[in-house]
């Protein structure tokens, strides 16, 4: 994966409960969805994803039943539930400072010091 | 809460395990499918959609692992997986298996059946109350050699009025046997005489009705209690036997009631009477003193309290001066005598267990080396390292599980073999008395240290095989492997270790089985004094306590003890029979004093010279086969009538007379008006106190002469002794039918009793032994036949550049003995130190005895090149074309 970025850890989680505050997916439409929002500029193996949903589910962030595709297959939907939402909240604002932080530090001239 | 909930996760997840597992599949396929679709679309080929979209999805199974774990249905996912792999793997190579799961169940086996016995003799609580707070109180006169005789009820009444500040309370009991007639047949039984506060002493709850109440203490209450067996036995469990009569020695008792089960073991006799106040004063002989000390009082304290009573004691009464108590805490003095025997199991059973799982790793090790590849290319695929570890971990501890059945199921059977080896009664030692052991058996704990050293095992040689191809880096195992050549240096070197801690464990407990053969062996040869074969043993207690007895004057019971001799000797297949005060080897009792020599000048105060006394009846050196060396043995005319005489053995004569004639010469016992006595003759020294004892001088005196109440008849017999005892007791019965005989012995069972701690520690540490000589020769063959198959093409190459066979063989045994060697060595150091501590069970041999040394090095160095040279001649066999070849 040359020239795309790689995926920090930790911001998976984040990127995951971002997709599904959106409306509910299925596994392969969060992938699409983050590939989507993010400018298609965060590649992870896809596989990595499972264990990640799988866990933010068994954390009660959330929500999974399975339901039907849009191309009429039988598919397993995540949907965020509010702790879900308080979560990505919090995530989103930690974030947000961090970058905001790392921003100023990288944007900083010699004259400011 | 989380706890709840995590159990809640995995109680569900076994539920819901196949469900959840075919679900998280369809969900991950489902992926997979809908990219090679979308990829499809794009424009691309079918089949290179379906490449493309596996190769962004990633490793599948590493994805579903991590699911797995994200579920939380990991753990007994993966231990279930574990133990299935590790069963295929074990199946697959059965000969492996057999191998390991034998030595492991000789091992456990063996440290099971060993923990059960030291389980059942040392760490069983007694069965009563406060048991650990009871101390036995012995006297002691250290002057006189006296180590530790009973008290006498005076000594006990004192201590009592002394109000002694270390103890709760003092407990005072004698042993004894009686006749109990009137329901049916007469029937001897024993019993205990005891003070009055025995039920409180103990914490006794009766079965049945009650003990005794401290104020029955008064006058004579004829009250009596049965054991449990007893009351089994004679009254068929009656439960309202309470408050009936039964006559015991001719008298009317009353029973009140019945001793609990429990007790059985520590009191192994068949009824209880209580001792009135009268008596106790006047009681004498064959006494035991237990004290229950107060809490928190620590035994030293109370020893030393009991110094300083002792040492008043002897300013009032003279027959107490110089005396002392010594104080042993009962659960010790109990198996005193068995616990140095049982130690020194207990740690080869601990070496033995240590060499089985030392070959067993090894086995271990060499598999871990022939599949480092498969492991190299599991790790390569991504499997966690943590994973195979528990893997391997699976597989040990399924292996120890397996060795840990069979050991239990052997154990059960070795436990019962034990059983029956050791003697239900051992010795006190220095103490005229013996106690029961308990029955031992498996039970729930035996079983769950089983388990335990079976996890513990495995685990233990799971670990390290594990670690060593965990640790191995995957491109080199690849690599290597591909050439065919050496594996890592590693695994030989704990290979090389394993044989030389193999080798010094294995060394010790040769050494320590060669000592105990060569003491044991010189035990059996060890002559004490006397023929112990065809002697059977009978005491005999005349009853003087009730008030009609017939037996109030000496002389009458001397008489008495005449007629019963002749009944005796008069039963066919009698070859001779005679009395004795007491049968040697038995310590029944003792019976030592002071005396002088009226020839030879006075010694200096408090210098006393003593001796043994012995009462015998003519008859009886000649009937134990004692040698008569000079002088005249004791005749009928030994008698009342006519000058006292005495015998001395050759110990005391050699003592006193060296280079003299004792004939002629005269002893006198001191402080008293009886005359000198003449020393008529000189006989044989007699190990009296055990085979590992040299003779105590001894001063025999004509029992015609010195009359006692309590005799031994000693009787030589033709056939074997067990098929004439009934003749013998009628014989006794048709002189006096109300005289109870008691302590129905032949020498062969005494002999058998008294050597029980050696020959149970000789059996088993050289069975023990043997064994961990052959597993140690069975781990040293399979390092070297490992470490040979692995060499092949080294060995190839060397044959190709001109090494001789000879060579070949001597470079793999070279290296196969130079450590087994240092083993030795380490070994030989580690015997020093340990070989100590099995001192006291040995005889007649150092426990650091040079020539055993030697010899056990030698033989360990033969069996571990014998172990190498197996290996080596395959290798000395390999041809140079094959070797190159194989791979």
């Amino acid at each position: 994966m040359p020239d795309h970025a790689q995926i920090l850890p930790g911001t998976l989680d984040l990127l995951i409960l971002k997709a599904a505050s959106l409306g509910p997916l299925h596994g392969y439409g969060i992938l699409l969805r983050i590939g989507q929002i993010s400018g298609q500029a965060l590649l992870i193996e896809q596989g990595a994803l499972y264990p990640a949903l799988f866990r933010l589910v068994r954390q009660g962030l959330l929500k999974a039943s399975w339901g039907t595709s849009e191309n009429n297959r039988r598919a397993k939907f995540y949907e965020l539930t509010s702790a879900g939402r308080n979560r990505l909240r919090e995530e989103a604002e930690g974030w947000n400072r961090l970058v905001a932080a790392m921003a100023s530090a990288l944007g900083a001239r010699p004259e400011e010091v | 809460m989380k706890l709840v909930a995590s159990l809640r996760s995995f109680a569900s997840a076994i539920w819901r395990r196949s469900r959840v597992e075919d679900e998280m599949d369809e969900e991950l396929r489902a992926h997979i499918r809908d990219r090679t679709d979308d990829l499809e679309r794009s424009g691309i080929s079918r089949a290179e959609a379906v490449r493309r979209a596996r190769i962004e999805f990633g490793g599948y199974q590493r994805y579903a692992e991590e699911c797995r774990e994200a579920l939380g249905t990991h753990f007994l996912e993966t231990v279930l997986q574990d133990a299935r792999f590790g069963l295929r793997m074990l199946r697959k190579n059965p000969g492996f298996t057999a191998l390991a799961v034998l030595t492991l169940a000789l091992g456990i086996a063996a440290s099971t059946s060993i923990f059960t016995f030291v389980k059942a003799t040392l760490l069983e609580p007694l069965p009563v109350r406060a048991g650990s707070r009871l101390v036995v109180i012995w006297v002691s006169n250290l002057k006189a050699g006296w180590n530790r005789i009973g008290p006498t009820g005076q000594d006990y009444l004192d201590w009592r009025e002394k109000q002694l500040k270390s103890f709760e309370d003092l407990f005072l009991f004698e042993h004894g046997t009686g006749t109990v007639t009137g329901q049916g047949e007469p029937e001897q039984v024993a019993g205990l005489r005891v003070t009055t506060n025995f039920g409180d002493f103990f914490g006794i709850k009766p079965a049945l009705g009650r003990t005794f109440r401290l104020e029955e203490a008064s006058a004579r209450h004829n009250l009596i209690i049965l054991s449990y067996q007893y009351w089994q036995r004679r009254f068929g469990s009656d439960p309202s036997v309470a408050g009936r009569g039964m006559t015991l020695n001719g008298e009317p008792y009353t029973i009140i009631g019945v001793l609990p089960s429990e007790l059985s073991t520590l009191f192994p006799g068949d009824v209880v009477v209580s001792f009135d106040n009268d008596w106790l004063k006047r009681a004498d002989s064959d006494l035991g003193v237990f004290g229950r000390l107060r809490p928190g009082v620590s035994l030293r304290q109370a020893a030393a309290e009991m110094g300083v009573v002792m040492r008043g004691m002897g300013l009032v009464r003279p027959n107490r001066k110089d005396f002392g108590a010594v104080l042993v805490p009962v659960e010790s003095a109990r198996v005193e005598y068995i616990r140095p025997a049982l130690l020194v199991l207990l740690g080869a059973v601990g070496f033995v267990l240590l060499i089985a799982c030392a070959n067993v790793a090894n086995l271990m090790m060499s598999r871990a080396i022939g599949r480092q590849r498969e492991v190299a290319v599991r790790l390569a695929l991504g499997a966690g390292r943590g994973r195979l570890l528990r893997q391997f971990l699976a597989e040990s501890t399924l292996l120890a599980l397996l060795g840990g059945c069979a050991g239990v199921l052997l154990a059960l059977w070795s436990t019962r073999l034990l059983t029956w080896y050791v003697p239900s009664r051992i010795p006190v030692p220095n103490a005229a008395d013996r106690v029961l052991l308990p029955t031992v058996h498996m039970d729930g704990i035996a079983l769950a240290f089983a388990l335990c050293i079976s996890l513990l095992t495995g685990i233990a040689f799971g670990l390290a095989p594990a670690f060593q191809s965990l640790r191995s880096n995957v491109n080199e195992s690849l690599k290597q492997r591909e050439r065919g050549s050496l594996p890592g240096r590693g695994g030989r070197g704990s290979g090389a270790a394993l044989v030389l801690v193999e080798g010094a464990l294995a060394f010790v407990l040769v050494i320590g089985a060669a000592l105990m053969l060569q003491s044991f062996s010189r035990l059996l040869a060890s002559k004490p004094g006397f023929r112990t074969d065809h002697l059977l043993t009978v005491r005999i207690k005349l009853p003087d306590d009730a008030k009609d007895s017939k037996y109030r004057d000496p002389w009458q019971r001397a008489a008495a003890f005449q007629r019963f001799l002749s009944g005796v000797q008069a039963v066919p297949g009698v070859e001779s029979a005679a009395l004795a005060e007491l049968v040697p080897l038995t310590q029944d009792d003792m019976d030592m004093g002071y005396f002088v020599v009226k020839e030879q000048p006075p010694l200096p105060t408090g210098e006393h010279l003593a001796a043994d006394f012995r009462d015998i009846s003519p008859g009886y050196f000649h009937t134990m086969g004692i040698p008569l060396i000079r002088g005249r043995a004791f005749t009928d005319h030994d008698n009342r009538d006519n000058p006292r005489v005495v015998l001395i053995d050759e110990t005391l004569a050699r003592h006193l007379f060296p280079n003299q004639d004792p004939i002629g010469k005269h002893v006198q016992i001191p402080d008293s008006l009886r005359p000198a006595r003449e020393i008529v003759g000189v006989v044989g020294g007699v190990r009296d106190t055990g085979f590992d004892q040299q003779p105590r001088p001894t001063i025999y005196l004509p029992s015609l002469q010195s009359p006692d109440q309590t005799m031994s008849l000693v009787v030589r017999t033709a056939s074997l002794p067990a098929a004439i005892l009934p003749a013998i007791k009628n014989a006794i019965w048709s002189v006096d039918r109300d005289q109870p005989v008691f302590s129905v012995r032949s020498m062969d069972e005494i002999v058998w009793e008294i050597t029980s701690a050696q020959r149970i520690a000789f059996l088993a540490l050289d069975v023990f032994a043997l064994l961990a000589l052959v597993l140690a020769a069975v781990g040293i063959y399979g390092v070297t036949s490992c470490a040979v198959g692995q060499r092949t093409h080294e060995i190839g190459i060397r044959m190709a550049l001109g090494a001789r066979p000879r060579d070949v063989m001597r470079m793999i045994v070279g290296q196969g003995a130079r450590m087994a060697l240092l083993g030795v060595v380490i070994g030989l150091i580690g015997a020093l130190g340990l070989t100590r501590l099995m001192s006291s069970l040995l005889y007649g041999v150092s426990a650091t005895d040079p020539a055993t040394f030697a010899a056990v090095t030698v033989l360990l160095v033969i069996v571990a090149c014998l172990a190498c040279y197996v290996p080596a001649r395959r290798a000395m066999r390999v041809h140079p074309t094959v070797a190159l070849r194989c791979e």
